[in-house]
């Protein structure tokens, strides 16, 4: 791990959010590589393309022009070649039917965006230790649900 | 039962009238027979005396002819001859006369011939003893003989007279016995047929009389049935028709001719009086409905408008049926309901359905607006805030810093706020799926929500096993998260809270806040020990954005409980607080037990 | 049909490192978990050739001293959360007794390597033994708290809720669901 980039990826139609996200990880102590899309139809193309690195963990904005959130994790959790992908909605609705909604079609993790930089930070690293841990320790991917 | 029992009596009538019409015949032939009988008897009674009188003048006239010719044979004058001479005719016609009265006795007969025998005999002595004294040839000895012989042969005639006297009198008395006993259970019979006849007509005069009765209750009842009916289409706004089908003859109600907006019986009812009225362009369907329905005893209503007769257009709905009686011709019955206000009603409701409808869309519109575009702003101030300060906080002077403190907990305020209301329209809006849940369980999800506060407060919980029910199950956990969540926040500083939650099945009229109704409620109780309330306030805390405290001294928006009130009434249930300041506050929720229906 | 597996990761490990090991001919024995001794001197070209055959079984040979001790600090913990018989000690006297080294030290290394403290990863593996239990098994919360040695359903309830942000039965019906709809797909 001390050697090796966590890959992540966001999709987010949001200017300010996405340098939220990559301030956020900027400041946090860990190896990772940020790439952010605009909207889903952008992340679809990058996923699909043969050369391209598939993240460990992507995070997902529900509300996004083109193709939205819910849209990109049914196609990804259809195919096969996504699933060590660790999926996390990053949504600014709070709703419980949302939330069920898409923990039931397969996300990981759900993130109502913060309102504090500070617990944006903790959130995501919160997010990204837990799913090395998944990653490294063995544990049954299928269980991973995580609500933040 | 009454029009089946005044249907039956007509044919007991009848039985009664042709039993009591032989009885009387029965009678009349009895009673005939039974002159008759009395009739022969006494012309025999009649007879018998006659055949006495006529047997003793046959004597006097034997008498007479002896005596005669006893006196004229000491006196020897020819004048006592007479009676003698005169005596063979008026036996010989006394005996044709006792023949013929005797003719139907055959001991009366033969006597009669003895008798006659004994006359001849005796008038051939009469005459021997009469030629012998004539011609003087007579010796006293044989005058002598002849005269005892004449003598006996007398008393045989006596003798024989009397017999047939006796024996006269023997038929009759037979005859007498036998008419006797023929009188005797003649009258017993005719006075027994007597009342039996007079019972079978009283009966049938009870009968009738009953019958008379019922019929004059009938007909009252019918006649206050008319004009109950004349009424309730008054008040009901219908009318009626019939259509004779034989004849083809129609009979509107008056209520019919009002609905038209015309006086009662003001024109003749018909097919083409009541088709000007209708509206042109239903004319032809009006037809064809009413012929369906006339003709296929359909009994699909059709609807169609007319113009009234002050030009009014009204809607109609007419629905019948075919009916017929067993002497009567076909009848259809048709009635006519004036529709116009409930087609009117219709149309409002369509119109504020509709009004409605674009209000909610309106209404989600916000609650989208409020949850995502609202939020969204607010968001990024409070992040750029949070970011001004961990960065840029020293480069900012401190009446600065003071600003930015105050601007975050502004915003702040208004998130809680904003998430409390959406929260709050939330449960207005989401769909009301109801199914039928363990509240066991959601309360246990509520506890697991509130596990770290329960911790930390060290709270204790109790709860009576509660029942499953028809619910939104979200909307009830949520309740039980907001309610137990409240008993938690203002519990007491120096007091673990305690809250129990019980449960029962109470009727409304026994409990102090519900109509006095006999509907069963399910009531449930969430108790605690905290700082409780003033009663005075305890309708005020359901209010939205009401506060009973201070928001420094206890956080909150005052939604929480104006969410609770929206669940339980979305339930159709209500909710009610009691409170006592200082040592705690108790909520009782009342949900309806479903009507166990379809 | 579809059927749910309940699996041993270091007993799967532990059998293909086993099978593999003896189809390249190699002499060894296993230590503990996810550690074992060649018994005869391997070129490193040889090693590249096993670190390649493990990989594709998600198998990494580990290198460094601290991840090994990473590793086995890792495999104690698993293990005692997994034991069926309640500790009577305290969690950081049993791991620092059994690997003979002090916590504090320990607890430097696995927070280095890991990111995260021991504390964190021994709750991690107890939340992940109880979301398994709910699953598979039809034990209820208050059962699973016993078994995993938590003091009351609240406190497993409240441990449970932070780490994964839903409290059990929240868990528990979205699993549920999920199951329902893949089963619906087949």
């Amino acid at each position: 791990m001390n050697t090796d980039f966590i890959n992540i990826c966001l999709a987010d139609d949001d200017e300010d959010d996405r340098l939220f996200f990559t301030d956020a990880f900027d400041e946090l102590r860990i190896n990772t590589k940020v790439s952010t899309f605009n909207d889903g139809v952008e992340l679809m193309n990058y996923l699909n393309n043969e050369d391209s690195i598939l993240p460990n963990v992507l995070f997902l904005d529900l509300n996004m022009p083109k193709k939205n959130g819910v849209e990109c994790l049914l196609e990804i959790k259809q195919n096969e070649k996504f699933s060590d992908i660790a999926i996390a909605i990053y949504s600014t609705s709070s709703s419980e039917e949302h939330i069920e909604e898409t923990f039931i079609n397969g996300a990981n993790i759900y993130i109502k965006k913060p309102n504090d930089f500070e617990k944006l930070k903790k959130i995501l690293s919160e997010v990204v230790t837990l799913n090395w841990q998944y990653h490294t320790s063995g544990l049954n991917k299928d269980n991973f649900l995580m609500r933040m | 039962m009454k029009r089946i029992g005044l249907h039956k009596s007509p044919l007991f009538l009848k039985i009664i009238f042709v039993v009591s019409v032989a009885i009387i015949f029965f009678i009349g032939g009895i009673t005939f027979k039974h002159i008759t009988v009395l009739k022969k008897s006494s012309a025999y009674v009649s007879n018998s005396y006659e055949v006495n009188i006529e047997l003793e003048r046959l004597m006097s006239c034997i008498k007479d002819a002896e005596t005669g010719q006893r006196g004229y044979l000491l006196s020897k004058d020819k004048k006592f001859l007479i009676p003698y001479q005169n005596s063979g005719s008026l036996i010989k016609k006394s005996h044709q006369r006792i023949s013929e009265l005797t003719s139907n006795s055959r001991t009366q007969q033969n006597n009669l011939k003895t008798l006659q025998y004994h006359i001849n005999k005796r008038l051939n002595y009469l005459s021997k003893n009469l030629y012998l004294v004539q011609h003087e040839k007579y010796s006293e000895d044989e005058l002598e003989y002849n005269l005892i012989t004449g003598q006996k042969s007398m008393d045989s005639i006596r003798l024989r007279i009397e017999d047939m006297i006796i024996t006269q009198k023997v038929l009759l008395k037979n005859r007498q016995k036998d008419y006797d006993s023929t009188m005797n259970y003649t009258p017993l019979l005719i006075y027994l047929t007597l009342i039996i006849t007079l019972i079978l007509i009283t009966i049938a005069f009870v009968k009738m009389n009953r019958d008379l009765i019922l019929l004059k209750n009938t007909i009252h009842t019918l006649t206050v049935e008319i004009e109950a009916n004349k009424l309730s289409e008054i008040v009901g706004n219908f009318g009626s028709w019939k259509l004779d089908i034989e004849t083809n003859t129609y009979t509107f109600s008056d209520n019919e001719y009002r609905l038209l907006g015309c006086e009662p019986q003001s024109f003749e009812a018909s097919k083409e009086g009541f088709l000007k009225f209708i509206h042109p362009d239903d004319l032809e369907f009006v037809k064809e409905s009413a012929n369906n329905a006339v003709m296929n005893d359909s009994r699909v209503p059709f609807m169609y408008r007319v113009i009234r007769k002050d030009g009014e257009v009204r809607y109609f709905k007419d629905m019948g049926q075919v009916v017929s009686f067993a002497s009567q011709n076909k009848t259809y019955i048709g009635t006519t309901r004036d529709i116009t206000s409930e087609i009117d009603d219709k149309i409002t409701t369509e119109e504020r359905n509709r009004e409605l409808e674009s209000n909610n869309k309106e209404l989600s519109a916000f609650n989208y607006i409020a949850s995502h575009d609202l939020q969204e702003p607010l968001r990024k101030i409070e992040t750029f805030i949070s970011r001004l300060i961990s960065k840029d906080h020293d480069n900012i002077s401190t009446s600065g810093q003071q600003y930015i403190a105050s601007i975050q907990k502004s915003a702040n305020r208004m998130r809680v706020l904003i998430e409390d209301l959406l929260q709050f329209s939330r449960t207005n809006k989401a769909e009301k799926t109801f199914q039928l849940s363990n509240l066991n369980c959601l309360l246990d999800n509520a506890k697991q929500e509130l596990a770290q506060t329960i911790e930390e407060k060290k709270a204790v919980l109790t709860s009576s096993v509660l029942p499953s029910l028809s619910i939104i199950p979200f909307q009830i956990q949520q309740l039980f998260i907001n309610l137990i969540g409240n008993s938690l926040k203002y519990s007491k500083a120096n007091e673990a809270p305690s809250i129990s939650i019980n449960y029962s099945i109470i009727v409304a009229n026994e409990e102090e806040f519900l109509p006095d109704t006999y509907h069963e409620y399910h009531k449930i109780t969430v108790e605690d020990n905290g700082i409780g309330f003033d009663q005075e306030y305890a309708k005020n805390i359901f209010v939205l954005f009401n506060r009973l405290h201070n928001k420094n001294e206890y956080q909150g928006t005052g939604i929480g409980l104006a969410i609770c009130k929206k669940i339980v009434e979305n339930h159709k249930g209500f909710i009610f607080a009691k409170g006592v300041l200082h040592e705690g506050s108790t909520f009782i929720i009342y949900l309806p037990v479903e009507q166990k229906q379809a | 049909m579809k059927v749910y597996l309940k699996f041993d990761y270091a007993q799967l490990t532990k059998k293909i490192v086993q099978e593999k090991l003896s189809e390249l001919g190699y002499k060894y024995n296993f230590i503990g978990f996810g550690e074992f001794n060649f018994l005869e001197k391997v070129p490193s070209s040889k090693i590249a050739e096993i670190t390649s055959v493990f990989r594709e079984y998600g198998i990494e040979i580990v290198e460094s001293q601290k991840s090994v001790l990473v590793q086995k600090i890792k495999d104690t913990i698993v293990e005692m959360v997994h034991s069926e018989t309640p500790l009577n000690i305290k969690s950081s006297v049993y791991i620092a007794e059994k690997l003979n080294l002090s916590y504090a030290y320990l607890s430097n290394v696995f927070s280095e390597v890991t990111y995260t403290s021991i504390e964190n990863f021994i709750i991690i593996q107890k939340i992940e033994l109880a979301k398994q239990l709910m699953i598979n098994t039809p034990l209820n919360l208050t059962e699973i708290s016993i078994q995993l040695n938590y003091s009351s359903v609240a406190h497993l309830s409240t441990q449970f809720k932070h780490m994964t942000g839903m409290t059990p039965s929240a868990f528990q019906k979205i699993i549920v669901k999920r199951r329902e709809i893949s089963n619906k797909k087949q």
